[in-house]
Order: C-alpha cells, then sequence, then structure tokens
C-alpha cells in the first residue's frame, strides 16, 4: 500500500470545495467597493424599502457572470435588515413563462409567506385579483414585494399580460414593490411591448466579467486555508506557500490565460478550481500545478476530435470519401453515392479494407448516432435510409487533425483526403 | 412622506368663546379628579374584549363587543329622556340566552350602509321563520340628537364607565398651564411634547407670535435636558381652591374617555332608542406594542372593532384626520386627533389608513363597502348568485374573521379575498415616521409613477373633448350610445385624462349639475381571454358573478332590449376600455358586440376605447370599424416644452433639479419617444444616481442633481449595454467577433456559416501568432456570443454548419474592438 491519507488533505479539500460551492462566499470580497454591482442593486432596493416607491431592475450579463449570486447576496442582506418588511417572490422563465402558471406561482407564493390557504383551483382572473390585493395590504403594511424573474427574456414573449399587470398595479400609490428580472440577453429590454417597456423603470446593471487584478485576489480567497483553524501545526503555512508558489509560476499564469482567453467569467473559474482541486494529492495533501494542468485539459475537452480519432478504419473510410464528394463540388450525396466513391477508391488502390455493404450501413450508422454526419432537410421524410441526403459534420482541418492522431490510420487515407 | 415625520404644528386653542355645542354637556357628580399619567395606564378594555372574544371565537365578533357594551351602557344609563329600562334590559338577557345570535345579526346588517332612510326589511325567509320577535329598525344617514346632529362618519368621544374619573364639569378650552386661566381673548400655544396649552404673555420671557415649528414649554425643555442643569424650574401649582379641569382631549389619551367613529345610525322602533354602531379608536398605549417613540402625542390608532352602543354614551363630537388634514387644523381646537394607521385587534397589526393613502372618497366608500359585504354573507343576492358555492364553504366563511383556519384559499373567493386582514406589520417601521425627507427624497417621492399629480398640465384641449364627449351622450335624452376611440403611444396620458374627466364629472353628479351614471372601467390585457370582458362588465352592473355566455345573453337583453339586470335603474353606462386591442379576436365577435350597442335605440351605453395604433379601427372589420371609427381623439406625443412643464409641475416647490438638467431630460425624451413616464423615470434615476453619489461622497458641494446624473440616467436607459460587453468579452470572443466582421466585409453578406467563421479565425490566428483552440472550443465561444445576442445563432448541434449573423451593426463591433490594449492587431480586419 501506498502512504497514507492524510486527514487535513480531505478536511481542506471539503473547505475548498465548499466555498466554491457557496455563490455567497465568491461574491462577498467582490462586492465590497462602494461601485460594484452589489452595492448599487442594494441601494436601489434598499432605497425603494425606506422610502416606499416601486421599481423595476434588470440585472443584465453574459452566463456565469454571477447576477443571481450578487441578488442573493442583496436578498439575503435586506432580509436580515428589514426582517418583516421584505418578501420575496422568485420566478423562473423557464418554469413560468406562461401566464396561468405565472400568477398561480405567485399567488402560491404570497400565500406562503403570509400564511394564508392558498387554493390550487382558483383561476387566473382570480389570482391576479389576489395579487392586486395583496400588493395593496402590503403597500399599507409597509412592506416591500420583490419580485425575482430570473430568464427574463422568457417572460418577454407573448402577450406579457404577467409582465403589464406587475408593472400596471406598481403604478398605484399603495402599492410597494420591486421587479428584478434576470437575463443573459443583452436585449432583454428591447423584447417588451412598447405599453410594457413604458411602465419599466429600466434600470439596468451590467455584469461584466472581473478584471485580472481582481481575479488574483479572488484567487487567494478561494484557495488559501485560513490561519486560525483547527489544521494541524504546519499544515496551513506549507499549503499557502505551496498555493503562492503555483500562482506566481509563469506556467500557472499560462494555463490561466488559456482558460480566459475561452470563457473568462466568475462561473468558468470556479469550474476550473473545482477540477483542480478534486484532483489533488491526498497523500501530500497539498496541490500541484500537474493538477490545475490537467483540469485545464478536463475544461477544453475536443469532443468532435475525440470522435474521430476513436473511429474504425471503415469509418474514416467512409468520412474521407464523403470529404472527396464535397471536394468535387458534390454539395448533396447520400449513403448510395458515398458507397459508389467507396467503391472506386477501391478499385483503384486496391486497399485491403473492402467491407460489403450492411458492414458500411452499419458504420453510417454510427457516426450518424455520433453527430459526425448528419441527414440534411428532414423535410423530405419519405425517402428512405440510403437515399437521404447526408452532411459531414466535421471539418476538412478537424478530419484531416483526427487522422493524425489516430492510431492505425492507413497512410492511404492521408493521401487520398488530400488529392 | 411629509406626513410622517414629526409635525410642525402650532396649536391655539379656540378664542372664542363656547359654542352651542355646550349644551350637550353632561353634568355628572363625580367625587375627585385622580390625575393619571398615560404611562401607568394598562389597556383594560380592550384586553378584557379580547378575553371574551377568545373565547367566543366559532361566533360571530360582533356579539361580543354588542353584548358587553349593553351592559356596560346599563349602567352608565341615567337619562331621563331614555325610555323604560326594562324593555332593554330583557332585550339584552334575551340576546344573550339565544343561540341563533348570529342570524340576529346578519339580519341587522343586512343594507347597504350608504342608503339614507332605508327601510330595513327582511329579505330571507327562513330567517323570519326562526325569529320570533322581529325587530324593525330605522336607519339614518343623521340624526339629531341632544340638539346635536351625528352623521355616519363623525367620530365621537364615547362614556367610557360610569365611575371613571368623570370630572365636574367638562371644559371646552383647557386652562393655561402658568396663570390657571382659561382662555380669554389671549392666544394659546400648545407644547408640542406635555400637549400643555400656554398664554402667550404667561411665557418667559413672553411671546408676541406664535413662532414656526416645534415648541416645547419650558418645562418640558428642561426635562428632557435631565437633572444636570443646577436651575430647576418648579411647575406652577394650581392656585387653592381651583381644581384642575381635565379637559376631554386628556381625560381620552389617558383612557379614561374612548373615541369611536360611527360606522351606522338607527333607531329601535319598538322602544324609540337610538344607538350606534361605532369603530373604536385606540390610542398608542393600549396597543400591543405599546406607544412607540415615533407616536406623536394625539395620535390614535382605527380598530377594527366594532360594537353596538346607544346613543346616550356619546358625549360630543370630537375630530380625527389623517396626517394632511391634521397639519392644516392647527386652530380646531383640543379636540383634534391624528389618525393614520389602522389597528387590527385580532393580528394586533398595523396598517396605513387605505383611503387616506388614495386620497379621495370614492375608494374609501369601496373600503368600507367591502368591509360590509364580508359581514352579510347571507343576504338573499348573495344566496342568488352563489349557487354553485358549496355550502360547506360558505359556512366556514363566516367564522372565518379571528380564526386561523379558512377551508378554500385566499385566494380563491370569486373576487373576494379573506385572510387579508393577516397583512399587517407587527410595529409600524421607524424608518417610515421618523425619518425627515431631503429634498432629493421628496423629488423622488412626486417623481413617482405611482404619485398622481395634482393637475394634468397639457391635457385641457383633449380633457375638454372628452368632458364634451361624455356630457353630450348623458345629457341627450334618447341618450343614443356612442362611442369614442382614443389613441395614442404610451406613456401620453390617455388613461389619466379619461380618468380626472370621470372625476370631475362625479364631482359635477354630487352637485347636481349631470344627470347620474355609472362608470365602468376594464383593462384589456387584465382579462383572462377577451370573452372574459361579457362577465367582468356584468358584475359591474349587477354585482353578480357568472359566466360569460349567461352574462352576454343578459347583456344583450339589457342593451339591446331593454331590459333591465337586477334592481340597476335607468342610468346611462359609461364603458372605459384600456388596451382595447387585445379585444380583438378571430372573427372579431366580442367588439362587435360591444360596439354594436352604443346603436341600439335602449342602450344608454357610452364606450371609451383606448389603444395604441392609431389605424386599429382599419385593421379591423368594415362592420365594425364604421362603429368605432367615427369620433377619434389622438394624444400624440408630449414635445419637449410639455415634457418640461410636467416635470417642473411635480417638482414644484422642491429643489432637487438644476433647470437645465430637466431641460435635458425632457428634450431627450421627446427626441426619442414623447412617453412622459419615461421622461419621470430618467429624471427619477438621475435623482437617484445624485442620491448615491452624495451619499457616497460626502465631499460634494451641489446638492442638486446636474447634467452628469441626468446624462447617466439616460446612458443607462438608452443605451445597450452590449459595446461595454463587447469590450469585457474574452479574448477569443473578439476574435471570432472580428473574423464575423471580416467576413462580412469580404463577402457581404450579413449570414455566414460556422465554418467559415472557424476558418477565418484560424488563419487571423495563424497569421498574429495566436494559438488556435480548436473548433469545439470555437463553437462554444460561438454560442456565448449567441446567448448574449450578440450574435444571432442557430443551435450548436448543427456545428460546421451552423448559420451565425451579428445581431448589431459591424460598425458597434468595431467602435467596441478598435481600441483594444490585448490585441491592437484586431483594427486591421475591422
Amino acid at each position: 500500500m501506498g502512504k497514507e491519507i492524510i486527514p487535513a488533505a480531505e478536511k481542506s479539500l471539503n473547505l475548498i470545495r465548499g466555498r466554491l460551492c457557496d455563490p455567497s462566499y465568491v461574491f462577498r470580497p467582490l462586492s465590497a467597493s462602494s461601485d460594484s454591482n452589489y452595492s448599487k442593486l442594494k441601494f436601489i432596493v434598499s432605497t425603494s424599502i425606506t422610502e416606499g416607491c416601486n421599481n423595476s431592475i434588470l440585472l443584465l450579463g453574459p452566463r456565469g457572470s454571477g447576477k443571481a449570486a450578487v441578488l442573493d447576496l442583496v436578498a439575503g442582506d435586506l432580509l436580515e435588515e428589514f426582517p418583516d418588511s421584505v418578501s420575496l417572490i422568485r420566478l423562473n422563465g423557464l418554469l413560468h413563462s406562461d401566464d396561468n402558471c405565472a400568477f398561480k406561482e405567485i399567488a402560491r407564493q404570497l400565500c406562503m409567506e403570509h400564511h394564508l390557504l392558498f387554493s390550487k383551483m382558483a383561476s387566473l382572473d382570480e389570482n391576479s385579483q389576489f395579487i392586486v390585493a395583496m400588493l395593496r395590504e402590503c403597500g399599507l403594511a409597509h412592506k416591500t414585494i420583490i419580485f425575482v424573474l430570473d430568464e427574463f427574456d422568457m417572460f418577454a414573449q407573448g402577450k406579457q399580460r404577467l409582465l403589464y399587470s406587475l408593472l400596471d398595479a406598481m403604478q398605484s400609490v399603495t402599492s410597494q414593490a420591486v421587479v428584478i428580472g434576470i437575463s443573459s440577453r443583452l436585449d432583454a429590454d428591447q423584447l417588451l411591448e412598447k405599453r410594457v417597456r413604458s411602465r419599466f423603470s429600466h434600470r439596468k446593471i451590467l455584469f461584466l466579467p472581473p478584471s485580472r487584478e481582481e481575479f488574483d485576489g479572488l484567487l487567494e480567497h478561494l484557495l488559501s486555508l485560513p490561519a486560525d483553524s483547527s489544521f494541524p501545526n504546519g499544515y496551513v503555512s506549507r499549503f499557502n506557500e505551496k498555493i503562492k508558489n503555483i500562482t506566481s509560476d509563469t506556467r500557472f499564469k499560462d494555463i490561466l490565460r488559456t482558460l480566459f482567453n475561452a470563457n473568462s467569467t466568475v462561473n468558468s473559474l470556479l469550474k476550473f478550481i473545482f477540477r483542480a482541486v478534486s484532483l489533488m494529492n491526498l497523500e501530500s495533501g497539498l496541490l500541484s500545478l500537474e493538477n490545475f494542468k490537467a483540469a485545464l485539459s478536463s475544461m477544453q475537452r475536443q469532443p468532435k476530435l475525440e470522435a474521430v480519432r476513436d473511429c474504425s478504419i471503415l469509418e474514416l473510410y467512409l468520412l474521407v470519401c464523403m470529404r472527396r464528394l464535397e471536394v468535387k463540388e458534390q454539395s448533396a450525396y447520400n449513403i448510395i453515392s458515398v458507397m459508389k466513391e467507396y467503391k472506386t477508391i477501391h478499385d483503384s488502390f486496391q486497399t485491403s479494407d473492402y467491407y460489403a455493404q450492411n458492414v458500411c450501413l452499419r458504420a453510417f450508422e454510427h457516426l450518424r448516432e455520433r453527430q459526425v454526419i448528419c441527414y440534411t432537410e428532414n423535410r423530405g421524410q419519405s425517402q428512405t435510409g440510403e437515399y437521404r441526403p447526408m452532411k459531414l459534420l466535421i471539418s476538412a482541418s478537424e478530419l484531416h487533425q483526427g487522422m493524425r492522431s489516430h492510431a492505425c490510420c492507413p497512410a492511404i487515407l492521408l493521401k487520398l483526403l488530400d488529392h | 412622506m411629509a406626513t410622517t415625520t414629526p409635525r410642525t404644528k402650532t396649536f391655539k386653542s379656540p378664542a372664542k368663546t363656547p359654542t352651542t355645542n355646550n349644551i350637550y354637556r353632561k353634568s355628572y357628580q363625580s367625587p375627585s379628579l385622580t390625575p393619571q399619567t398615560p404611562q401607568t395606564i394598562t389597556p383594560l378594555r380592550r384586553s378584557a374584549r379580547h378575553v371574551s372574544r377568545r373565547i367566543d371565537l366559532g361566533n360571530d365578533p360582533i356579539d361580543v363587543p354588542e353584548n358587553e357594551s349593553k351592559e356596560e351602557m346599563n349602567l352608565i344609563r341615567k337619562r331621563e329622556r331614555a325610555p323604560p329600562r326594562k324593555q332593554s334590559v330583557d332585550d339584552v338577557s334575551e340576546s344573550l340566552k339565544t343561540p341563533t345570535k348570529k342570524t340576529k345579526v346578519d339580519s341587522e346588517v343586512s343594507f347597504s350602509p350608504v342608503s339614507p332612510n332605508r327601510r330595513e326589511k327582511r329579505k330571507n325567509k327562513s330567517e323570519e321563520v326562526k325569529k320570533t320577535k322581529t325587530k324593525k329598525r330605522v336607519y339614518y344617514n343623521r340624526v339629531e340628537f341632544d340638539e346635536t346632529g351625528f352623521e355616519i362618519g363623525d367620530d365621537v368621544y364615547v362614556k367610557r364607565r360610569e365611575d371613571a374619573n368623570s370630572d365636574e364639569e367638562d371644559p371646552e378650552i383647557e386652562d393655561c398651564k402658568i396663570c390657571f386661566k382659561s382662555g380669554g381673548s389671549d392666544v394659546m400655544l400648545e407644547c408640542d411634547d406635555c400637549l400643555g396649552g400656554f398664554h402667550l404673555k404667561c411665557l418667559k420671557p413672553p411671546l408676541k407670535d406664535v413662532p414656526e415649528g416645534d415648541w416645547i414649554c419650558q418645562f418640558c425643555e428642561v426635562n428632557k435636558s435631565g437633572g444636570g442643569q443646577s436651575q430647576t424650574l418648579v411647575v406652577p401649582k394650581p392656585p387653592e381652591g381651583k381644581k384642575l379641569a381635565r379637559t376631554m382631549r386628556e381625560k381620552l389619551l389617558s383612557s379614561d374617555l374612548w373615541a369611536a367613529r360611527i360606522e351606522k345610525l338607527w333607531k329601535e322602533v319598538g322602544d324609540g332608542v337610538y344607538w350606534i354602531r361605532v369603530r373604536w379608536y385606540m390610542i398608542p398605549e393600549e396597543t400591543v406594542s405599546g406607544r412607540q417613540p415615533h407616536n406623536l402625542k394625539r395620535e390614535l390608532y382605527l380598530t377594527n372593532d366594532f360594537a353596538d352602543i346607544e346613543m346616550d354614551c356619546v358625549l360630543r363630537h370630537c375630530f380625527v384626520k389623517c396626517p394632511k388634514e391634521f397639519s392644516k387644523a392647527s386652530n380646531d381646537g383640543d379636540d383634534v386627533f391624528l389618525c393614520e394607521y389602522e389597528y387590527d385587534v385580532h393580528w394586533h397589526s398595523f396598517k396605513r389608513l387605505a383611503e387616506l393613502v388614495d386620497g379621495d372618497s370614492d375608494s374609501d366608500q369601496e373600503w368600507n363597502g367591502r368591509k360590509e359585504e364580508e359581514e352579510i354573507d347571507d343576504s338573499d343576492e348573495e344566496v342568488e348568485v352563489e349557487e354553485d358555492e358549496e355550502s360547506v364553504v360558505r359556512g366556514d366563511s363566516k367564522g372565518k374573521r379571528g380564526l386561523t383556519s379558512v377551508k378554500g384559499g385566499a385566494n380563491s373567493r370569486k373576487g373576494r379575498f379573506f385572510g387579508l386582514e393577516k397583512v399587517g406589520a407587527k410595529q409600524i417601521p421607524e424608518h417610515v415616521r421618523c425619518h425627515k425627507q431631503t429634498e432629493l427624497e421628496k423629488a423622488k417621492a412626486t417623481l413617482l409613477l405611482a404619485t398622481r399629480p395634482k393637475s394634468l398640465p397639457c391635457r385641457n384641449r383633449e380633457m375638454e373633448e372628452i368632458t364634451a364627449f361624455i356630457k353630450g351622450s348623458i345629457s341627450d335624452d334618447q341618450c343614443l350610445g356612442r362611442c369614442m376611440y382614443i389613441h395614442g403611444v404610451p406613456g401620453t396620458g390617455k388613461t389619466i385624462s379619461v380618468l380626472s374627466v370621470m372625476k370631475n364629472l362625479k364631482a359635477e353628479v354630487e352637485a347636481g349639475n349631470v344627470n347620474p351614471y355609472c362608470f365602468v372601467e376594464i383593462n384589456g390585457l387584465k382579462l383572462a381571454s377577451p370573452e372574459n370582458i361579457y362577465s367582468v362588465i356584468y358584475e359591474a352592473l349587477s354585482g353578480h358573478r357568472v359566466g360569460w355566455k349567461k352574462a352576454l345573453h343578459s347583456l344583450n337583453e339589457r342593451f339591446a332590449e331593454g331590459k333591465k339586470i337586477g334592481k340597476e335603474d335607468d342610468k346611462p353606462c359609461i364603458l372605459l376600455i384600456d388596451e382595447l386591442d387585445l379585444l380583438v379576436t378571430r372573427n372579431q365577435s366580442v367588439l362587435y358586440n360591444i360596439l354594436d350597442w352604443p346603436t341600439k335605440p335602449n342602450s344608454k351605453l357610452i364606450v371609451l376605447g383606448i389603444a395604441n395604433t392609431m389605424d386599429l379601427p382599419e385593421k379591423l372589420l368594415p362592420r365594425i370599424s364604421s362603429r368605432m371609427g367615427i369620433q377619434r381623439l389622438c394624444f400624440g406625443p408630449y414635445n419637449h416644452t410639455q415634457l418640461q412643464e410636467i416635470i417642473s409641475t411635480r417638482l414644484n416647490g422642491i429643489d432637487a433639479f438644476e433647470k437645465t438638467a430637466i431641460e435635458f431630460a425632457s428634450r431627450k425624451v421627446a427626441a426619442i419617444s414623447g412617453d412622459a413616464r419615461r421622461a419621470l423615470e430618467i429624471c427619477r434615476r438621475a435623482a437617484e444616481v445624485a442620491d448615491h453619489r452624495l451619499k457616497t461622497n460626502k465631499t460634494a458641494k451641489s446638492q442638486l442633481v446636474i447634467m452628469g446624473d441626468v446624462e447617466a440616467a439616460i446612458q443607462e436607459m438608452f443605451q445597450a449595454p452590449h459595446i461595454q460587453v463587447m469590450k469585457s468579452v474574452s479574448k477569443l470572443s473578439k476574435i471570432f467577433l472580428t473574423a464575423m466582421v471580416h467576413e462580412l466585409y469580404k463577402t457581404g453578406m450579413a449570414e455566414t456559416t460556422f465554418d467559415r467563421v472557424a476558418t477565418t479565425v484560424s488563419s487571423i490566428c495563424l497569421t498574429n501568432g495566436e494559438a488556435f483552440p480548436g473548433w469545439d472550443i470555437l463553437l462554444k465561444i460561438g454560442c456565448d456570443l449567441g446567448e448574449c445576442r450578440i450574435i444571432l445563432c442557430e443551435p450548436g448541434e448543427k456545428h460546421r454548419l451552423q448559420k451565425l449573423q451579428l445581431n448589431f451593426p459591424s460598425d458597434d463591433v468595431a467602435f467596441a474592438l478598435k481600441e483594444n490594449k490585448d490585441l491592437p492587431w484586431l483594427a486591421n480586419y475591422l
């Protein structure tokens, strides 16, 4: 047996994983400055609570930039600050884009919040009247209702009855509500109908990826172990020392750069670190550069290339044939024409790999299942299998690259591909 | 809110001599006077009532206070004028014994509170059978009692108990705290802390005029500053032999008296006793949370606690005002109180008074009406309507008040929602009342869309036209129904203009200049389906809820054949349909029906339709457009001077905006849409930005909203954020976008495929020494951009064949990416 696992290693692993999965831990340091989205959002919402006014806010930004996390942070703080006067209603556009369902869900959550009995049988009319009545009552009692509409763009489709009713109800003096929409579509507010847009108050908060300095700070915040914890002596300092070594290494910086070149959101960094930490050597209990390297390669997989790499020889033949047909500017081809090409290759080069038609059909089916090739134009369903036009889904260079790295690709195939 | 801050009130107790009001002064023999401090008083009466209610939970809570108060009253009653005691006592004991208390109460209250002098008729026959003793009552709107008129809605002092310390006399005017002489011709000043009155000339130093703002007397001032000071003022002792008379106000505030609002007045026909139903007021000490620091001295809470009492216990009028009126009523005497909140005695929670917030009497009626309605569950019309509702549910709806368990949800009550009284603040949050508003916050509050402006500038012509139209249609003898189509872009004041016209007309109806009419307002977007409009109209006219088919049938009878619905009389009906375009169905039958009714001879229906599109009638079938398109009114977009006027009238008297800032905002909005909502929102946002700026940066010199703030607000509102996002996306995304633009320039085709873009990216990367990431990663980058809608793309599964297109002009991309520090060479391709 190998060396023993250090218990502290497992503990530190759990600690860091816990941190990575806790958005409030991740985003707390990013929200400290007065110019951050956190403080902007909090300012708007808390003034609407204290001054009793209505607002509607859009949080925009690419996926993974922490919109919902910052909102949760703000909501948590506000619930602490004004325990009695805030109630949070959450809707998700993917679940509640249907008006009926959305009204029902709002009514349900309002009932839950105020310990009222909820009836599932209520109609849309009743529910919407109930919501208006509740808005009024809550306004009279100085309570603010915060509506969080995740995937806001999904609500901005169709007649937008939900948005219209909410925003219109917010035009009365007694109501006190904040509508917060979250969307990754930058043009979400353009989707609104004119009359809805006119009622929307158009506060927009844009979430952009943090700068490099902030990322460095975040890395340290996430990875370094706290000094005053119950870890054994010296372990914390060794661990932190190692982290410092790694992060100052230029190779590590290269890895990070490659990562950010592709996707520079906070979320991708978190995923990356999670993978790296999960690969930590539990015997030594320390992270190493190799962990991060492995994490990067697991982040940036190339599924299509790997698919080509795993193809059988016959499948490669077929792919090459299809490619050759494309080069011959035969834009539409089906199994029959590919088989014909395959036969001419075989005839002219006398390769050893010739298979019967039914074997080839199976190979086609296999390729199609892996989405290396596909049928085009599903309109003409009448055509049966072998007559349906097909398309190659990988490009020539990918095919080339894949065949090069293939374990036993016949040399003739590479040659055939080029000519 | 201005009203919630500690008021700056100057109070002069009336210099006038006692008026005729004094005739109804009581003269009770009461031995001595023991002044009580408000703090030591325990909330006796309410707590007692609570206990009894809890015992009686299943029953209608109204019973309890009624019986109790009757008993109490038996103690108090001493009037000669009062009818024979005995019968009344019997009455009480009987009602105490009878198990069918509930039915009795129900029958008592089954009348509409607004209708004057209406004979109470028992409608429910079964009840009549049940009840052996029929009681007849005559209800009044106004009663002359003891030569004073009492009306519904008046506030009165009510005697508490016989043995309470009722003073020998009941001074209208309190004595000066220093010279102990009352009134005279001198002006008296009220201390804002102890509410004591002082002659101006008795003060040291004497004052000439009533000072502005808060004034605290010297005694309170010393008390407040603590005992640390060497000189302590001795509170002057009253001269020997003179009794310190307490005013009713003092007694009330130390819970020796009650205050209540009259909800109903009636006379028992049998014995001729006048009764009233009152709604109690409560002083802050009696609430569960006690007096809170932000409570004002003269503050009362309106409760939802009712009781029937005899007229005899009423002492005299007092005046409970909402904050706005209260601040005006500085000279109205001593019996003025402030009431802003309602206190729920079951749930111990506070709520703002709805009618105060809404500010028009209309909703007041509605509010009371609803409350009343909850009580009269058993009147016959209800039975008729709610046939389909199971009796189980109906049964328990009665017991629901005061009970936590309600069968059936709070949201499914056919338009009436029970259990809402549970919603309420356990305590009035301090920030609401103790916060002095800054100019900026005032500006923000008045710029809210929800704040209804006092006047509507710039829409006089349109409003006149609407008024003329409606008046003309109503006053027509034939009342040949007509129809008007109002159109205009959003935010140009269409709905609010119509509503304010209706409000003015209502005032005229009350003044008697215009025939009465009924007004129904419907929003097309709030209907579940277009057909539902029939049931909504029917419900508004008759108060009943039916399915839309039945409603259509009845409405057809009503408008086309002139049959009456229920008891509704022959008033013309004005129908306002907002968002009319939502009613367009496939065969447009809904619109046709609604617009066809006005043409019928006896319909007396006037339809006002509001929508955004100018050419809605033209888009419809000819048979509809010929009925609708005759009279049209266009609300054009506001121009910048109008917008400026709208904003400045709202901001009148608040010094928060630079003039140029307002002009800038209104010009900008006028250039884009002319939407007043937008202009107000921009200004409000600018005020918020300024507020944020001032709060985070204390050193800022200007307290006003400046151009920069407006600029920032406009940027946020109008500028699409894509440029900022493009500047901050990852490096490969930038290269990807550049490749797309490059491709666009090369081919001139907007649409391209992933295959081509990827080839371009790889060649760009090769020539500029960047590492090409691989097709699959590139595909993912493209999809991410697609999700932000910077580019439009097909789903990623099509891979090489995926079609891509830029969602923004290529110039935007070029602008965003040209000055890039990381990738300076991108400019070569743009």
